[in-house]
């Protein structure tokens, strides 16, 4: 082997990042059935990440994107799936858990990656005791037993502790900021009084109130300190109310349409006692928010979706189909295992039943109910899918972002145990990844209509399994608040008027990209288009009038009554039972059905305003596989030179091109007699630039359909006959259950 | 933006469209109130796909040009009043009221010109296409190009350039004359080309609002029939002529006229009448190509469209097309249909009124069938089937293709695409090691190569006869196209003759030893026998076979497992199964799973990716055979160069491919298309080169911006390929076509297309010059082509299309980069010195362009 002894460098370590174990002469494999390719370098197991540090440098990728928290061959712990150490002499293998034994030395070592990477690493010619010591570092690791575990803790009680040395400048209180500093936008992140009642004044919902009965978590430790209620409820009511709800969750308010609808999520009732009367006070005090005193339309949401478990299996078979299975050799029954999987029908269930709710709003001008066991689930999805749908505003990134922070950030969606970052939890589900695919069926079908990428959306997913980002790391804000607490008692901070320590912020992008790596989250399509009303991703507010009301109101409420939606789909005044609802209920009822169709059918007839509302085509072939997403690894799904960012690459040099055109238009009006403002010419919004106008330079070489991401250095086979990958694991199959292989060792 | 514009063009249009003609609609509704209720219980029937309905727009506006170009319109009405014997009725919702009532088909005026007969279509109607182009400026005739205009591609030109400016609308009209498919469908071709893809008609209907009928889509078609039937029956038909000669058909035009219109017919408003008279007459016939005549008009005539229902209407057959067009629909339904993608015309029995009433069943080549319905009292009914089977299938029954007759100038002389000399050139040959050789100019090597062989330098002519005879058809190896630096060549034959007693050649090994020996790079050769390994053993057994190692040392034999031509067949036949005409969306997935139609897809690129890299990456020659070498190994061979070549990435290029790989070496375009030949079960038919066609659109999809054409230029292709309109398709070898002079007495497709490249053209396209692009083959990334297989359902529509905003970033650059410029000039004039340096005339505009991404 070609080991020569340079001095090894480490990445910037970051605060609190420490050097758990490391190994040197590891063999990373690259190809399935050679050696060739192989790299030869340390492996590192730190607190944060594994490292992968190759003797000789790897020549710099041609395009600059990294990741300023990771290198090209490392892996964040809290993104591991599964860890197999094989001895291939002994022909034994096993799973590795925390706190194991390993009874053999590992001459292999293969991580599965929630990101679909899988990383295989021989130790041929290392040291088998530090080899085992590093696998069982790693797993130790990355299995913490407590949250207070996770490498964020450790940053942040760091970064507490000698203020300051900020690494990177990094400020831990730092709030989010939106893709370019420049804009100066902030992403409104929902924890305070003034979040929320901006957001009512943005969307008009005057009969609405912001309520502060929880500050302090005084009475339900899974809802935000602040949410928005009917302004009917008196603060005294709803305490007394939110005994009888799961969780004590009482309605939140999510959105109004300009029509006066508001969009509501809420936990059940399990009071039966008072579950009649509850749910009737609530809903009439909805009905009076309306200004047309509308009825309220509700949807139990358990059942007409997939539940968690069942989107958890789905998500398992893709997993399967898309890192195991796609290069095999009989790939001839890909598309109906892609079937099986039903991922793509659930995407479809839930862009389906939001559009079906946004015609409610939309058309029947009725206030929507989500209602679902918790209310913290499958409810997150539905109301942020409807939201895109209907308001521009949450299709520019600032206003995305503060979607993400509204509906499930604060709303207490459990990203602890469905991220599973303590790979403990049995209650695992991709719900968020759902929904960002949800919202990439939609970017795909109007690609206009969105300021950010794809790139943004895959990058946004990648950030979740990254344990720094205070966003996705709590199960509701009060668990931050608690066990932030917790553990600043136990290392001594100081945390004065703060409650609970403060994270980094996932929206504050430069803390893992640079600014001109950002600018391939902007949408070339959007940007390049005269906007109008989201200029720089500035707020849009809909313009009410009472005028509007009543100009939308005529006709309306007759239709209702007359039973176009049946009595009983409505919160009826009588009977009330939430169980007596019909799941389909929207396909119950033919006349509703068919104006509903209607509807539909009407909107598709016509020209799409991209800053309007938009509606998900469903049909089979419509609705895909994101192939960015989920093949970005694999080098065998690689188009070099090819994929849809070549076409990206063009539109964004056609869009710099009228961008720049437009600046020196600016430029001549304001004052053609100074040829300066040189400053303002080289500010791009692309990451693709032309080179002066009518750029006919061809696409770079370095495109591929996985571009930004490079899927080097992740196993393949190399050639298109080669052997298939799952031959070549012999039996360390991907995600085997630890059950199985448990007693293997 | 530009988009939004053009639909409020539209939406006006066809508002006015209403107004004049709603009372026409309302009677025309009465009768068919009971097939549309059996359908509406169907679920899909009701559905007024958006194709349909921008079709039928488009058709719309073609009446409301008139008030637009009102300078036209008196003199068209001059025109009409020289050339039409009959009054015209009154005001159209008389029209309605009263000719409806008795459930016949609008009376109309008949066909415009009245006047010279059987002459007539070659007259006025025969140049109308040309005469578009003088829009305006012709006189006369010019109205009538205006108002029968050809449709929705032109329509949509005319809502986006409300100006009418000539030029678009001639490229509007040829787009539609050859394009223009039923029910809307080619339409969309040319829509989905992006001359209005942000339009109506881009978008879904519904979500999911239809459901798939439940029984065998046969007996739900026999029921709808049925009950079609027995409406126009209960709805009293007169006893009108359904169908008849076109001669004969004026006479009842005058009767029903006069019976239609006693008491209504004005004089006070003749001009009114005559407007009117003038429209229905358009709105009721096919419009013409130069060379086309008319067959067959017969009216009443139900077509049964899966996804609307049935529309009652008139059916004009041509020696080209079959036309149904139904005013009753607003906006007016038309079906098109070149005659030459019909495959099968059978009777359907129709049970429940078996008296008198008569399905016909017309199976096409391009996924879809169709299914009309008539009354049958008379003998001469008759006709309308026996018609459509003469002129479906020319060849069966004597008479000439189409193509023979077509008459069109194009400004382009397609024939001159490919010269095999300028061609061989341009890869750079002869040179030391390949010549051209003239040894098959007579056809006598080969009867069914091209006359223009590449072969090696030093092979002798009486070895090549030798190797001639050992190679099945005479298809010895020749050149297809060589590496510019390595020197490694493709070359593709047919199989050797080996036999079951493994006979040699010694000539043919060593012409073998020479090809490789040409390439001084590699010590090797590759053999890819496209077949499966057992089909081409059971071949030896038959006198054909495969070259084994131990006669030809240095090369080495893959066999690329290849299904053969009937393979194919069967799948497209089960791919047509799961598309047409309705889907099952739960299972779509592996419905398509199940015909393996992308996995032959799949198995093709991969064989094709394996010649390109041992190619590119190898340097090592490669000969390409199947058994005959004219299907799989065409389509091989065209791929690998495709793959390898930047130069056939473009539109030329792509021309003189399929020019030369398919046309020129044989591909037996007649026989596996069935061109006029109505025997729809011939073993020997195959999608082979759709498939071939399928293949680069996936390309295409993987490598957006590596092909300056887009997808119309694909559909097209295909299009007539079938069509029989163009001469580029017809014949089995050169020697076939020279003997039909097909380039002298037809027009090639290539002077259609390259004469209006614009809508050919990809906005992408960026020079890939030296890139060999690989696709990847394989299932994750190949698609079911859409926007060809499903394009007959409104439902499958493309969603507005990122092309479409590339095309508006264009038009707004052209616009800031006038008024830059504008504003430089006018600082210059004020001599204040600009270093501004951009601002070259702008090069780019907003053309139509049609590529989906």
């Amino acid at each position: 082997p070609l080991l020569d002894k340079k001095k090894i460098k480490l990445d910037p370590v970051r605060q609190g990042e420490i050097v758990v174990n490391e190994v040197n002469f590891v063999r990373k494999c690259i190809a399935t059935d050679t050696s060739q390719y192989d790299l030869w370098g340390k492996l590192v197991c730190t607190n944060f990440k594994i490292s992968f540090i190759t003797d000789d440098p790897m020549p710099l990728q041609k395009f600059h994107y990294k990741n300023l928290l990771l290198g090209e061959h490392d892996v964040p712990l809290t993104c591991i799936e599964q860890i197999v150490t094989v001895n291939d002499t002994k022909r034994k293998q096993k799973v590795l858990g925390p706190n194991q034994k390993l009874k053999f030395n590992p001459t292999e070592l293969i991580i599965y990656c929630k990101d679909f990477r899988i990383v295989r690493f021989r130790f041929d010619e290392a040291g088998p005791e530090s080899a085992k010591k590093v696998c069982l570092a790693i797993a130790h690791y990355s299995q913490p037993t407590d949250l207070q575990l996770l490498f964020a803790f450790e940053y942040v009680g760091e970064i507490y502790h000698n203020p300051a040395k900020k690494v990177n400048g990094i400020d831990p209180g730092g709030g989010g900021g939106g893709i370019s500093s420049a804009s100066g936008q902030q992403t409104p992140l929902f924890e305070t009084y003034s979040d929320w009642d901006r957001e009512i004044k943005r969307t008009g919902a005057s009969e609405w109130r912001v309520c502060s009965v929880n500050e302090g978590y005084m009475i339900s430790t899974c809802l935000p300190e602040y949410f928005v209620v009917p302004s009917s409820l008196a603060d005294q009511d709803l305490k007394l109310y939110s005994y009888s709800f799961i969780g004590r969750r009482m309605p939140l308010w999510s959105w109004n349409h300009p029509n006066g609808s508001a969009l509501v999520r809420m936990a059940n009732i399990k009071d039966v006692l008072q579950q009649r009367r509850i749910d009737q006070r609530i809903c009439n005090a909805i009905t009076r928010s309306h200004p047309l005193r509308s009825d309220v339309y509700k949807s139990d949401l358990d059942k007409c979706l997939p539940n968690i478990q069942e989107i958890q299996a789905a998500y398992n078979k893709l997993k399967q189909l898309c890192v195991n299975d796609p290069f095999d050799d009989t790939e001839e029954k890909w598309l109906s295992s892609l079937e099986n999987t039903r991922w793509l029908e659930y995407i479809r269930a839930f862009l389906k039943h939001s559009a079906e709710l946004v015609y409610m709003m939309e058309c029947k001008h009725v206030s929507v109910v989500l209602q679902e066991e918790e209310g913290r689930d499958l409810s997150c999805l539905a109301a942020s899918l409807i939201q895109v749908m209907l308001d521009p505003y949450f299709r520019t990134i600032v206003g995305f972002q503060s979607l993400i922070q509204k509906e499930w950030v604060m709303a207490g969606y459990q990203f602890l145990d469905r991220c599973n970052h303590l790979k403990r939890s049995d209650k695992e589900s991709p719900l968020f990844l759902m929904f960002l695919d949800c919202v990439w069926q939609l970017l795909e079908q109007y690609p206009a209509a969105f300021e950010f990428s794809e790139v943004y959306l895959t990058v946004l997913h990648d950030s979740a399994r990254i344990s720094l980002f205070g966003t996705f790391l709590f199960n509701c804000p009060h668990q931050r608040v608690k066990e932030s607490t917790e553990f600043a008692i136990s290392k001594n901070i100081q945390l004065g008027d703060e409650k609970g320590l403060r994270f980094p912020c996932v929206w504050d992008w430069s803390l893992q990209f640079t600014s001109r790596d950002r600018l391939l989250f902007h949408n070339p399509l959007y940007v390049g288009k005269s906007a109008p009303g989201v200029h720089n991703g500035a707020l849009r507010t809909f313009k009410r009038s009472k005028k509007n009301y009543s100009s939308t109101l005529r006709g309306v409420p007759p239709a209702i009554k007359n039973g176009i939606i049946g009595e009983q789909e409505f919160v009826p005044r009588r009977n009330s039972l939430i169980l007596k609802l019909k799941p389909e209920f929207l396909h119950s009822a033919e006349g509703q059905s068919h104006s509903m169709e209607q509807y539909f059918r009407d909107w598709f007839a016509k020209p799409v305003d991209l800053h309007g509302v938009i509606l998900p085509h469903l049909s089979g072939t419509q609705i895909k596989l994101w192939k960015l997403c989920y093949f970005r690894w694999v080098p065998e799904a690689q188009i070099s030179h090819g994929g849809s960012i070549t076409a990206f690459h063009r539109v964004s040099v056609l869009a710099d091109e009228v961008d720049m055109l437009n600046r020196s238009l600016r430029q001549y009006k304001s004052n053609s007699s100074l040829p300066g403002h040189c400053s303002e010419l080289d500010q791009s919004r692309m990451y693709f630039r032309a080179n002066g106008l009518n750029d006919t330079s061809g696409t770079p070489d370095f495109l591929s359909s996985s571009f930004p991401f490079s899927p080097v250095g992740n196993l393949c086979k190399r050639s298109i006959l080669g052997t298939p990958l799952s031959k070549f694991l012999s039996g360390a199959k991907i995600w085997l259950s630890t059950e199985t292989l448990a007693n293997e060792d | 933006m530009l988009c939004r514009n053009e639909h409020s063009v539209m939406h006006e249009n066809t508002i006015s469209v209403i107004s004049t003609s709603a009372g026409l609609l309302s009677a025309a509704a009465s009768s068919l109130t009971v097939s549309a209720a059996l359908l509406g219980c169907r679920g899909t029937a009701l559905e007024p796909g958006p194709t349909c309905q921008a079709v039928g727009r488009g058709r719309a506006v073609n009446i409301i040009r008139l008030p637009c170009l009102c300078g036209e319109g008196k003199i068209k009405m001059s025109v009409l009043n020289s050339a039409s014997t009959s009054p015209f009725p009154a005001a159209s919702p008389r029209w309605g009221r009263n000719g409806r009532r008795a459930g016949v088909a609008v009376p109309r005026p008949g066909p415009p010109s009245a006047g010279p007969g059987p002459a007539f279509p070659r007259g006025p109607l025969g140049r109308r296409r040309r005469q578009v182009t003088a829009l305006g400026a012709a006189g006369a005739p010019a109205g009538w190009a205006v108002v029968a205009g050809p449709g929705a591609a032109e329509r949509r030109e005319t809502a986006r350039h409300p100006g009418g400016a000539a030029g678009t609308m001639e490229r509007a009209a040829a787009a539609a004359g050859p394009a223009v498919e039923g029910g809307g469908v080619s339409r969309r071709a040319v829509r989905a080309g992006g001359a209005a893809a942000a339009g109506a008609g881009s978008r879904q209907p519904s979500t999911e609002t239809l459901d798939s009928p439940t029984g065998s889509h046969v007996e739900w078609c026999k029921q709808l029939i049925a009950a079609t039937i027995s409406s126009q029956i209960s709805g009293s038909v007169p006893s009108e002529g359904v169908s008849r000669d076109y001669r004969v058909y004026r006479r009842p035009v005058i009767r029903e006229i006069q019976d239609g219109h006693n008491g209504y017919h004005s004089e006070a408003e003749p001009d009114q009448a005559l407007r009117d008279g003038n429209k229905l007459a358009q709105m009721e016939e096919a419009p013409l190509f130069p060379g086309e005549s008319i067959k067959v008009i017969a009216k009443d005539v139900m077509y049964i469209c899966p996804f609307m229902g049935a529309v009652s209407g008139t059916l004009t057959v041509t020696d080209f097309r079959m036309f149904i067009k139904s005013v009753e629909r607003d906006p007016p339904f038309v079906v098109d249909v070149p005659l030459g993608v019909i495959s099968r015309v059978e009777k359907i029995g129709v049970q429940s009124h078996g008296d008198n009433s008569c399905g016909i069943e017309i199976v096409c080549k391009d996924m879809r069938n169709l299914r009309l319905a008539y009354k049958q009292e008379e003998q001469n009914r008759l006709e309308i089937f026996e018609n459509l089977v003469i002129r479906a299938f020319p060849v069966s029954n004597g008479l000439p293709l189409f193509a023979f007759s077509y008459k069109e100038k194009f400004a382009v002389n397609g024939w001159k695409v490919y010269d095999p000399m300028a061609e061989y050139k341009r890869q750079g040959l002869p040179n030391e090691s390949w010549k051209i050789s003239k040894i098959n100019s007579t056809y006598e090597l080969c009867d069914t190569y091209p006359a223009v062989l590449v072969v090696p330098t030093s092979v002798k002519d009486d070895d090549l006869s030798k190797v001639a005879a050992f190679r099945a058809k005479g298809r010895v190896p020749v050149l297809s196209w060589i590496h510019p630096e390595s020197q490694a060549t493709i070359t593709r034959c047919s199989q050797p003759s080996v036999g079951p007693n493994d006979k040699r050649c010694k000539e043919d090994e060593k012409y073998l030893q020479t090809i490789m020996d040409a390439n001084a790079q590699s010590h090797k050769l590759i053999i890819f026998d496209a077949r499966q390994n057992s089909v081409a053993d059971t071949n030896k057994a038959k006198g054909g076979g495969y070259e084994s190692e131990s006669a030809y040392p240095n090369a080495e034999l893959v066999f690329l497992e290849i299904h053969n031509i009937h393979v194919m067949r069967e799948s497209l036949r089960k791919l047509k199964e799961i598309v047409y005409p309705t889907i099952d969306e739960t299972r779509w997935l592996s419905n398509v799973d199940s015909t393996h139609w992308l996995e032959y897809i799949r198995m093709l690129l991969a064989g094709a990716v394996r010649i390109a890299d041992k190619i590119e990456s190898g340097k090592t020659s490669v000969v390409v055979h199947c058994s005959d070498g004219w299907d799989r190994t065409a389509q091989l061979t065209a791929l690998a160069m495709l793959m390898l070549d930047s130069y056939y990435r473009t539109i030329k290029g792509f021309e003189v491919l399929v020019e030369k790989e398919w046309i020129s070496f044989g591909h037996r375009f007649a026989m596996r298309v069935g061109h006029g030949d109505d025997d729809h079960a011939d073993a020997d038919r195959s999608p082979i080169f759709l498939q071939f066609i399928d293949c680069v659109w996936q390309m295409t999809r993987q490598f957006p911006a590596a092909f300056e054409f887009n997808e119309l230029f694909l559909i097209t292709i295909l299009d007539h390929l079938y069509s029989c309109l163009f001469g580029t398709f017809l014949c089995n070898c050169e020697k076939e076509r020279l003997k039909e002079e097909v380039s002298t007495k037809t027009v090639s497709l290539w002077s259609y297309i390259n004469s209006q490249l614009e809508e050919f053209t990809n906005p992408f396209y960026v020079n890939y010059e030296n890139h060999v692009l690989y696709p990847v083959a394989s299932l994750n990334h190949l698609e079911l082509w859409v926007n060809y297989y499903i394009r007959w359902n409104p439902r499958m529509r493309p969603q507005v299309p990122i092309h479409q905003n590339l095309k508006e970033l264009l038009a707004i650059r052209t616009e800031l980069q006038k008024k830059v410029e504008d504003l430089q000039r006018e600082a210059a004039t004020r001599s204040i010195s600009s270093s501004s340096d951009r601002g070259s005339s702008p090069s780019h505009s907003a053309t139509p362009v049609h590529t989906s991404v």
